[in-house]
């Protein structure tokens, strides 16, 4: 944890949350923002529409979801036609929203896809959402699957409005941009006291040590042990037992494949052009119109995910693209587990090496 | 919320809005395949090179990858020949002379052609690979004096699935030879039989002075590169185009990727050499 970090006091928590300052922070951002944060779903934590500060609730562990639904819908319109009045337009929708309760992973994710919508050709779509959108994060606890510590994606000093660390009674709050300043300075709060600032570093501590999954290699390694794994028994092993759903395609916070289809209204006029989720690891990904599939197995198709995240993309942007969530090891069907598969890459690595 | 049109509030345009481009003619040229000469509304779409392709899209039926046809310079119409085999193409085999289509682009990278100025180049095509490698034959040509020895080596499945058997003497007439092969033995057909690789060996390459340009089916390109390297070809003079699924053209959805490199954007057009580190590539 950062010494010099500025922490203000926010009140809260507990049954008395009507008088608390998350209260009043929520009902600051609903004036101006449509605002999505974490509530419980079926048991599970999710994000869904706040309109009440009430439904909100702050989990230690990762929601099913990401929040890159917010930036990059499962569906939305890229263009709108009516073809017997000769009209198309591409359609940018936007408005302004509020995310509240991303973890320092899902910070780190949205860092990530800022890059990749912007490279090249930039996706006005993505960048003119992201523009619209206030990030407040709120910190957490590892469950068995989060492994951020070995990725480097545990804390963020950046990528974020506002900052909630949870301590006893209440929260200490950090702001990252103008606006998240702006609004902490409306609430008119005051500084934390050093024993709350003590609190939370004990916090941390405990936070450092719960991990209980753990790559064993430096992160910095790893595109290295992945450009020399493409022929480990492992992709055949995992292949052999990958349902190829695509569960960790939706889950996972970098994952930003897409299809673009057609949808056209009863009237035969007027219709949409669309783009959806899409995953790499559903068969029909890389198969072209003429019936030749360039990725015809799971075991090809899961080592080309695999590669994305710790590889693909890093030579292209210089980041992992795995931030340690590991929403995509709890949502596998069939157990395949992302530290593991990687600390096998890495044993054999370094038996090569011995 | 609120909604751009087009472009957002500073000026960024949406990369998926296409401009509509009219059928001008549409010729049968096998039982699978039309060309279409498509005039488009924004003359900017012409600036295209050999080797690159159009998204091109029908509303209702999305879009598709499509290699243009024509050779580079003109100045009304592109030229786009299309098998009919998944939805867009056999939508796009319904349309007439007026109907209109819907282009992106283009896209991709194009065929060096002033660094095969002086070389011999020996064009490799298979199947429908003569579509896009027509628009480079067109672009050499053009400016004949400027090359070589030309030979293009051309193989179908039958004579009637030969792309373009009407032009081939007017591409001899300019300095082009042209050497046809078929897969199978068939009672109208006098010439050689076998796949491309075939005729390889009856070609005089020099080594250091030749380029070859491989453009066919995913199976064609190994045994192809293998019988190039038999003549002493090095990677570096051997260029491919390579096909892909592909849905934006600008490098996002992730489709057109072998390995790190996305198609859209790093290919269709490749170096041999550039392929090394990209095992899925051939």
């Amino acid at each position: 944890m950062n010494n010099i970090e500025f922490f203000r006091y926010l009140p809260g928590g507990g049954p008395s949350r009507t008088a608390s300052g998350l209260t009043r922070l929520i009902n600051t951002l609903l004036k101006e923002y449509r605002v999505y944060g974490t509530i419980k779903k079926d048991g599970f934590p999710a994000y869904a529409e706040i309109t009440d500060a009430k439904e909100l609730e702050l989990f230690s562990t990762p929601t099913h979801l990401s929040a890159k639904q917010f930036l990059f819908p499962p569906k939305e319109t890229l263009l709108r036609y009516d073809i017997r009045h000769h009209l198309h337009e591409a359609v940018i929708e936007s408005g302004k929203q509020a995310i509240v309760g991303l973890h320092p992973c899902d910070i780190h994710a949205i860092a990530l896809m800022d890059e990749v919508w912007a490279y090249g050709k930039p996706d006005a779509n993505y960048l003119s959402r992201r523009e619209n959108t206030l990030i407040v994060g709120a910190d957490c606890m590892p469950d068995e699957y989060c492994f951020c510590q070995s990725i480097g994606t545990m804390n963020v000093t950046d990528g974020f409005d506002i900052f909630l660390h949870q301590i006893k009674k209440g929260f200490l709050v950090r702001t990252a941009s103008k606006k998240g300043e702006e609004i902490i300075a409306w609430l008119k709060l005051r500084e934390a006291k050093p024993a709350e600032v003590k609190e939370l570093e004990a916090r941390e501590r405990l936070r450092e040590a719960s991990f209980k999954a753990r790559l064993e290699a430096d992160h910095k390694d790893l595109p290295g042990i992945y450009a020399e794994s493409n022929d480990s028994p492992v992709w055949e092993r995992i292949g052999s037992i990958c349902t190829g759903c695509g569960s960790c395609n939706t889950v996972c916070p970098t994952c930003y494949c897409f299809d673009i289809k057609d949808e056209v209204e009863p009237n035969l006029s007027e219709g949409e052009r669309v783009r959806v989720w899409d995953g790499c690891t559903l068969e029909d990904f890389a198969k072209v119109a003429g019936g030749h599939n360039f990725r015809k197995t799971r075991a090809e198709r899961l080592r080309h995910r695999f590669n994305r995240k710790f590889r693909y993309l890093t030579d292209k942007f210089g980041m992992l693209f795995c931030v340690g969530c590991g929403r995509c090891s709890r949502a596998c069907l069939v157990k395949i587990n992302i530290t593991e598969v990687t600390n096998e890459l890495i044993r054999e690595s370094n038996k090569r090496r011995a | 919320m609120s909604l751009f049109v087009n472009q957002t509030k500073e000026g960024l345009e949406s990369p998926y809005l296409p401009v509509p481009g009219v059928v001008e003619r549409v010729t049968r040229v096998t039982e699978k395949e039309r060309l279409f000469s498509i005039a488009p509304l924004n003359p900017s779409l012409l600036e295209y090179g050999p080797g690159q392709f159009y998204m091109v899209g029908l509303p209702g039926y999305g879009e598709a990858p499509i290699s243009i046809t024509s050779g580079p310079g003109e100045t009304k119409e592109f030229e786009l020949c299309v098998r009919a085999v998944g939805n867009v193409t056999n939508a796009l085999h319904r349309l007439k002379r007026g109907d209109f289509v819907w282009v992106r682009g283009p896209f991709g990278t194009t065929f060096p052609v002033d660094e095969m100025k002086s070389k011999d180049i020996v064009f490799i095509a298979g199947g429908i690979g003569v579509v896009p490698m027509r628009s480079l034959i067109k672009a050499v040509l053009k400016e004949r004096h400027d090359f070589g020895k030309l030979t293009l080596i051309y193989g179908s499945k039958s004579p009637e699935e030969m792309l373009f058997a009407e032009e081939l003497d007017d591409w001899r007439a300019k300095g082009l030879e042209v050497l046809l092969t078929i897969d199978k033995p068939d009672p109208k057909w006098t010439g050689n039989v076998g796949v491309v690789t075939t005729l390889i060996p009856k070609v005089e390459i020099v080594e250091g002075k030749t380029v070859a340009v491989v453009i066919g089916p995913p199976v064609m390109y190994k045994f192809v590169i293998l019988s190039l390297r038999d003549k002493l070809i090095k990677p570096e003079e051997v260029f491919v185009s390579l096909e892909r699924r592909m849905k934006c053209g600008v490098g996002k959805c992730g489709h057109c990727q072998i390995n790190g490199c996305y198609v859209c954007q790093d290919g269709p057009v490749f170096r041999l050499s550039d392929l090394k580190d990209l095992p899925e590539a051939l």
